[in-house]
């Protein structure tokens, strides 16, 4: 029988509701004024999440198509320009990092290198404006671009 | 006993707040209008301006309210044109809205959606003027044990109603809930959840939450469908721009019931626009269908849904405003919004923060009346919207995601923290969550377990007050009748039918 992804899922969820409810039955609480103290709520939702997804693992209901190895990678590829984004924000500035970031998701999501480019350097500059100037944020300029300032 | 109203409508005319209705109305239309953006991710995307114009908390709300409704008006678009839905609520507006569109009729279609929305609206506002202050003082006997048995009741109304699988739906709730209890216990001082971290200290942000859950996520799921043209194949001619008063008035009937149908439905916790859509649909379906011709493009047909899905997002904001425990998936973000203004909404805010209740009411007036001008002589120019490829799209929400959190934090880590919600949300999109349960966990388990607390110690740990006054009693018979009702009712109606 194929694991359906609903059974794994519970399963991942019970070691959740485990995990939460051995985290919750640790914590040293110094003085309580209430009866109830911190651990108990957690520990009601601990047991709550294990019979629901005890549910899941006996009856697992119908799930959407995962993505195929090309929408994987794809996915991935997103997954990582978000996190270089985020990487090289405060190095690098918002307009050169927006620049790449929007360069290559639009890339991603299927248009030309030129195409991808221009919405680039024309999103990144215009937002800048928008954000920087008219609305007052004060967004990462960058290393590089401070001595020049 | 309307002074609330009149002083809300100082309020909400004040040249800042009329001008932050019109543009919260404009761009909520123009985000509702996006393919695949619905009235929930276009106020979590929005969100963090609020903060940067640095509003108060009643311009904040009024902002925020204009963009929901705005986005409910703008939702219809791609329903009608293009046969897509922008997100739940809308998927009934697709049965004959896009039919008549292929009939060439999309400018009326367009145009009667537009009036049937107000008129939809409208009776929901009046039923919230009404009704709002009258359950505000109900709800002010509420102690926290009604509290605490009214928040269960609410879960388990969502639980029945929003989406297919029960169980997921109460899965993503105890998961948002979860996912509330990290940071700082406030009464103790312990921390919990938070790994020794010390960003996590305060607990999961607000804005992170729900820019990860619903912005970052989408990018997410609109690569899947990157290949699709979206409208820049399809876009049927719009014909005549303006619907006929002859075509209006033959539906006044079906707007006015299912303005009130959507109304009630709204107030119900959890229930959003789409049981609205729904109900309002089927019972003018068996009403009014003398023909048949119920999805083959009759007008009925479309003003039915429209006018419910309107009337319901203003029914929503009678529990959120009068009980603090929001009616729908977009008010439990816009209560988390009024959160963070340490505003909580409940039956004080009408007498103690008149400014913010009832501006924001009045404030629904007025936008209501923006909407219908905006969206009749421009439902041409909002189509354009659709044409926007994906890959200007992505890259926008993107931006805007980024600056949004950063603004708020000015730190790396709530970046971060934004992506990793933002895979949570995704695989829980994949694996067929929806995720207004989980936001609304997420909004409404840190009061739910104050007032668990609050109502314990006040008994001393006796669990017994949990269930003893006549109201917290009333609503536990209600939320167990709830859940036990979708199991119990076939078998009710089989055994009557076997014996007859």
């Amino acid at each position: 029988m194929k694991l359906a992804a609903d059974r794994l899922l519970g399963i991942v969820l019970i070691g959740l509701a485990a995990f939460v409810a051995v985290q919750a039955i640790n914590l040293e609480v110094p003085f309580s004024y209430d009866p109830v103290g911190p651990k108990a709520f957690p520990l009601g939702l601990a047991i709550l999440l294990a019979a629901l997804a005890s549910v899941l693992v006996v009856k697992p209901g119908t799930n959407e198509a995962w993505p195929g190895r090309q929408l994987g990678m794809k996915l991935l590829l997103v997954l990582a320009t978000l996190l270089v984004y985020a990487l090289l924000f405060t190095k690098l500035g918002f307009i050169i990092t927006s620049l790449l970031a929007v360069t290559s998701l639009a890339r991603i999501f299927g248009t030309s290198w030129g195409k991808a480019l221009l919405t680039g350097v024309l999103m990144a500059v215009v937002s800048y404006f928008l954000f920087a100037h008219a609305l007052g944020i004060s967004l990462p300029s960058g290393y590089w671009l401070e001595p020049l300032l | 006993m309307f002074d609330f109203l009149i002083h809300g409508f100082d309020v909400a005319l004040s040249p800042l707040n009329l001008g932050l209705a019109l543009l919260g109305a404009l761009l909520g239309t123009l985000f509702g209008a996006l393919p695949g953006i619905g009235p929930i991710n276009g106020i979590a995307i929005l969100m963090p301006l609020a903060y940067t114009l640095g509003l108060p908390a009643e311009s904040a709300l009024i902002l925020l309210a204009a963009i929901y409704t705005g986005a409910e008006y703008g939702g219809r678009m791609s329903s009608i044109l293009l046969n897509v839905p922008g997100d739940a609520g809308a998927v009934m507006t697709t049965l004959d809205g896009h039919p008549l569109a292929k009939k060439g009729l999309a400018g009326p279609a367009l145009g009667l959606s537009a009036v049937s929305s107000f008129v939809g609206a409208t009776i929901a506002i009046i039923g919230l003027t009404l009704f709002a202050p009258l359950l505000a003082e109900v709800a002010v006997m509420f102690g926290p044990a009604e509290f605490f048995a009214l928040m269960v009741f609410a879960f388990a109304s969502m639980a029945v109603m929003m989406g297919k699988d029960p169980i997921k739906t109460a899965i993503g709730a105890v998961l948002g809930i979860l996912i509330g209890t990290v940071g700082v216990d406030s009464s103790t001082g312990v921390l919990r959840y938070t790994f020794d971290l010390p960003e996590l200290y305060d607990g999961i942000d607000f804005v992170v939450m729900i820019i990860g859950l619903f912005a970052i996520s989408e990018i997410l799921l609109m690569l899947e469908n990157a290949n699709r043209k979206d409208g820049n194949d399809g876009l049927p001619p719009l014909g005549r721009v303006f619907v006929s008063l002859k075509e209006v008035m033959a539906c006044k009937w079906t707007m006015g019931r299912s303005g009130l149908i959507g109304f009630i439905i709204g107030i119900l916790p959890g229930t959003g626009a789409s049981v609205a859509g729904a109900v309002a649909y089927t019972t003018e379906k068996r009403l009014s269908d003398k023909d048949n011709s119920f999805g083959t493009g009759n007008m009925r047909g479309l003003a039915a849904p429209e006018a419910a899905n309107n009337a319901s997002a203003a029914g929503s904001f009678v529990p959120m405003l009068t009980l603090g425990i929001p009616g729908s998936g977009t008010t439990a973000v816009l209560l988390g919004a009024l959160m963070l203004y340490n505003i909580t909404p409940g039956p004080m805010m009408f007498s103690e923060r008149p400014e913010v209740a009832g501006g924001l009411i009045a404030s629904l007036y007025i936008g209501n009346i923006v909407l219908l001008a905006l969206n009749l002589p421009l439902a041409g120019v909002f189509a354009r919207v659709l044409t926007i490829p994906r890959w200007v799209l992505v890259p926008g929400i993107a931006i805007l995601a980024f600056v949004g959190v950063f603004q708020l934090h000015s730190n790396l880590a709530a970046i971060y923290l934004m992506l990793i919600i933002g895979v949570f949300g995704y695989l829980l999109r994949k694996l067929g969550f929806s995720l207004a349960p989980v936001i609304l966990g997420y909004v409404l388990g840190g009061l739910m377990e104050q007032n668990l607390r609050r109502a314990l110690s006040i008994s001393g740990g006796d669990l017994g007050i949990l269930w003893q006054s006549g109201i917290s009693l009333g609503l536990w018979i209600a939320a167990l009748a709830l859940l036990l009702l979708p199991w119990l009712l076939p078998k009710l109606w089989q055994a009557k039918t076997s014996k007859a």
